[in-house]
């Protein structure tokens, strides 16, 4: 094998357009982020090394269009056969070469997903939002404002908890919607995000999926108020801070849909949400493919190669054979979520695929943080430098398994399907 | 009440005499005062705060002299008896920041080396102590074998690489080569401590105070942690040194990674005890599913679990390594393979253990874990820096021959 693209691609899976997605992105990776990512953790706070390429692939290439329909100026990958698994490519490619920009350009369509998806779609919204995503030739970035202080991943876990310890609140005041509430940690907080979209509650303590609503904010509307980003183990690229909800007040029709709709176009966003968590942990470790094979094809234990010894090859085998096993797996969930049209498929909200999808994050994620831990070892003295890449994303992507209720919602939401578990 | 976290997490007390104890007392004092107190404002003033705190413990206290012998100016803790107390100490200060652990660590691995009573060095001891036992903090930075360039036929010492030789040169030894990535501190050391070859392919340990001419030092190199520790890749052009600046003794190297081994696992299973307490506050005042605490979660309490095992485990093998180099006479000889393969073991083993607890901690304390804020994240990059430059190269291979080699005879593994 000679070369990243030889690992394993279900080729009767993947999409027309894959192929030539995975260009432009390969291209604009290795030109706008590969030069620059070892000066990424200082930017962390001011995005002037990020900027340019986010610019360049989000209004220059135009990827921030790519969910809305053609009509409303987007590319109509929101309504494709393919979603799940043109999202998986680009979120994979751009993974490769920064986890934190995948994330924080992914995330950017996570809140209009609630409203762009059929058979949940809300065109009124669409073309109200469209210009700020289709018609600038500036990155744009949203934001899913979701954990609460009080509650960790307690809003993730909708299927137990169906919006129970929702705190923030929105009461219909004539024809626009009052918010107060404070939120903690999205990706494309801290002062980035222009756009936010917020679960909220109707009536605090319900855990009636009718009193769940999701509503979109502008960011700079009066009462919306953002902090500085946090400083955090890596993930410069991704900005995360609170938001704090004081009276905010939006039109009434700036909620996705209504009682009931809202909770569960809502839900479809953790299928969509772990697809792309797993791309961008198969992208990283095809970027830790690459590094790793230059070291130990260049570096020598008992003066032989590293790829040459018995023992250190039987490491490194496992490594990349793990990384083409997550690969087949994360098309897989891709397929999982694109087969919600066809007759043998499921709605992505079902049990059964927001379990099966969980439990491929939960097994992908530990074997990525296992495997970048190993590598650093087998690195050694030089595990730890940035120049050898790996520790960054060895850092990067510690969060993708902690984030969206982490390794135990995971686990849970897996028992729940697998063994019919009621209480859990 | 809460359990201090010495009270949980068992070592055997009595291996650690009572001047360590009280010794312990005062560096606890200080981890809490100085640091733990007002994390927030370490972290934001790290560069500033970190020589400052410093030279509280190393020179006000006067732990940088410690083990150096009193006729040097030293503290006089250069009998093995005192080893568990220096691995508390050490542990102590990693508590509080594992690169001063780290900095400490290999301080004392050194005069271990060449100053224990088991083992010493007078000339050299004589000839380094002004700078340790001096009004200035002085860093060290230790150079183990580790991985060699494909195309060079490199001496080797258990398989390792040896990039750096000596050869006899006016009333001393020349050093030569290099391109070696130190443990840490390799930009900042006043001292560096060389593991190199004679001509014979022999090993030897070398010490080159950092002025001495020849020296090339590559630029500081950004690391996932021990930030403070700043390090670089050193290379020696005709460096000379004093012939009592060279150790010939094919053991010495050995017997270095012992040290090293015993310390740096101290190190790591201090920091993991401090990240043990920042966990255990947080899973009791957490609560999931709309109102249950998080440690009464039969889930997260596994996981809890999990922590506290390895935590324990890694902290009671700690005591055991330094327990058996103290009572070699019991177990064998310090300078055998012995000794060196159960400190191999033994010191990877704390590592990958206080590594795991970590990761495993993090699981239930999310995006919480992953902040500077909350201080885990820290210790999370420096223990896994610590991990894998004492894997030298190849992750767990070379210390799985060294085991393979010691107890079923391989013989060219």
């Amino acid at each position: 094998m000679n070369h990243i693209d030889e690992f394993c691609v279900p080729h009767e899976y993947i999409s027309p357009m894959e192929k030539h997605l995975r260009r432009v992105l390969r291209n604009w990776v290795d030109t706008y982020v590969m030069p620059n990512r070892r000066l990424y953790d200082e930017d962390w706070k001011d995005h002037h090394l990020l900027e340019p390429a986010f610019d360049r692939l989000m209004a220059g290439l135009g990827f921030q269009k790519a969910m809305f329909p053609p009509e409303c100026g987007g590319w109509g990958l929101g309504k494709s056969d393919y979603l799940f698994r043109a999202a998986y490519a680009i979120s994979e490619e751009i993974g490769r070469g920064d986890t934190g920009i995948a994330v924080a350009f992914g995330v950017t369509f996570w809140p209009i997903f609630t409203i762009l998806i059929d058979p949940y779609e809300n065109m009124r919204l669409a073309k109200e939002l469209a210009p700020l995503y289709c018609n600038t030739d500036k990155a744009f970035f949203a934001a899913n404002a979701m954990t609460e202080p009080q509650g960790g991943a307690d809003i993730e876990n909708m299927e137990l908890l169906k919006g129970k310890t929702i705190r923030t609140t929105a009461r219909l005041d004539g024809d626009e919607w009052v918010i107060n509430g404070h939120k903690l940690w999205p990706t494309n907080s801290g002062g980035t995000g222009k756009l936010f979209g917020v679960p909220c509650t109707t009536k605090p303590g319900s855990d009636d999926p009718n009193d769940f609503a999701f509503i979109f904010v502008p960011a700079e509307t009066p009462g919306v108020t953002q902090s500085s980003p946090y400083e955090k183990a890596g993930m410069a690229a991704d900005k995360n801070g609170d938001i704090w909800f004081e009276d905010v007040r939006v039109p009434s029709w700036y909620r996705a849909h209504g009682p009931g709709t809202d909770f569960i176009a809502f839900y479809q966003l953790i299928s969509l949400g772990q697809v792309a968590s797993i791309a961008f942990l198969t992208g990283a470790m095809m970027n830790l493919y690459e590094r790793l094979y230059e070291f130990v094809s260049t570096r020598t234990y008992r003066n032989k190669p590293l790829k040459e010894h018995d023992a250190v090859a039987a490491v490194i085998g496992r490594i990349a054979g793990d990384i083409d096993i997550c690969r087949i797996l994360g098309y897989e969930a891709a397929m999982i979520g694109d087969r919600r049209r066809m007759p043998y498929g499921d709605p992505i909200t079902s049990e059964r695929t927001v379990g099966r999808i969980r439990n491929i994050k939960d097994f992908v994620s530990d074997r990525a943080v296992e495997n970048f831990g190993t590598a650093m070892d087998i690195l050694g003295a030089y595990g730890a430098d940035r120049d050898w890449d790996i520790e960054k994303h060895w850092r990067d992507i510690k969060i993708v398994q902690l984030w969206m209720g982490g390794k135990q919602l995971c686990q849970m939401e897996a028992a729940r399907y697998y063994f019919n578990c009621k209480t859990l | 009440m809460k359990k201090d976290v010495d009270e949980l997490i068992l070592y055997p007390r009595e291996w650690v005499d009572e001047t360590s104890s009280r010794v312990h007392e005062v560096v606890h004092r200080w981890a809490q005062k100085e640091i733990i107190e007002d994390r927030l404002a370490y972290t934001h003033h790290y560069e500033t705060q970190f020589d400052e705190k410093r030279k509280s413990l190393s020179l006000t206290i006067g732990l940088q002299k410690l083990t150096l012998p009193e006729e040097y100016g030293g503290g006089g803790w250069n009998t093995m008896q005192h080893v568990p107390g220096v691995v508390t100490i050490v542990s102590e200060i990693a508590r509080a920041d594992a690169a001063i652990g780290v900095i400490s660590a290999m301080t004392y691995s050194i005069f271990g080396l060449i100053a224990s009573e088991r083992n010493r060095k007078d000339a050299l001891t004589k000839a380094l102590a002004p700078m340790f036992c001096g009004n200035n903090l002085a860093t060290p930075s230790v150079m183990l074998p580790g991985a060699g360039m494909t195309g060079e036929d490199t001496p080797l010492f258990m398989g390792r690489a040896l990039p750096v030789s000596i050869e006899p040169a006016a009333g001393g030894y020349r050093l030569m080569g290099g391109a070696m990535r130190p443990l840490a501190c390799g930009h900042m050391a006043d001292l560096y401590c060389v593991a190199c070859t004679d001509k014979d392919g022999e090993s030897c340990v070398a010490f080159v105070p950092a002025e001495a001419e020849g020296i090339i030092k590559g630029p500081a190199v950004k690391t996932t942690g021990l930030n403070a520790c700043r390090n670089a890749t050193i290379s020696f052009d005709g460096v000379r040194i004093p012939e009592e600046y060279v150790l010939r003794d094919p053991n010495m190297l050995a017997t270095l990674h012992i040290w090293i081994n015993l310390y740096l696992g101290a190190v790591s299973v201090g920091s993991s005890l401090n990240f043990f307490e920042i966990l255990r506050d947080w899973a009791e005042s957490r609560t999931i599913k709309g109102g249950t605490p998080m440690k009464e979660n039969p889930l997260c309490a596994s996981v809890l679990a999990d922590v506290a095992e390895e935590i324990a485990l890694s902290r009671l093998l700690l005591y055991n390594m330094a327990h058996v180099f103290v009572h070699s006479e019991r177990f064998g000889a310090v300078e055998d393979k012995g000794m060196f393969t159960f400190a191999q073991m033994i010191g990877s083993r704390i590592q990958k253990s206080a590594l795991l607890a970590i990761n495993r901690g993090m699981e239930l304390m999310g995006s919480a874990g992953y902040a500077k804020e909350w201080h885990v994240e820290k210790h999370w990059r420096d223990v896994k820096t610590i991990q894998s430059a004492l894997c030298g190269v190849g992750a767990g291979v070379p210390v799985k021959m060294d085991i393979a080699r010691f107890f079923f005879d391989c013989k060219e593994v």
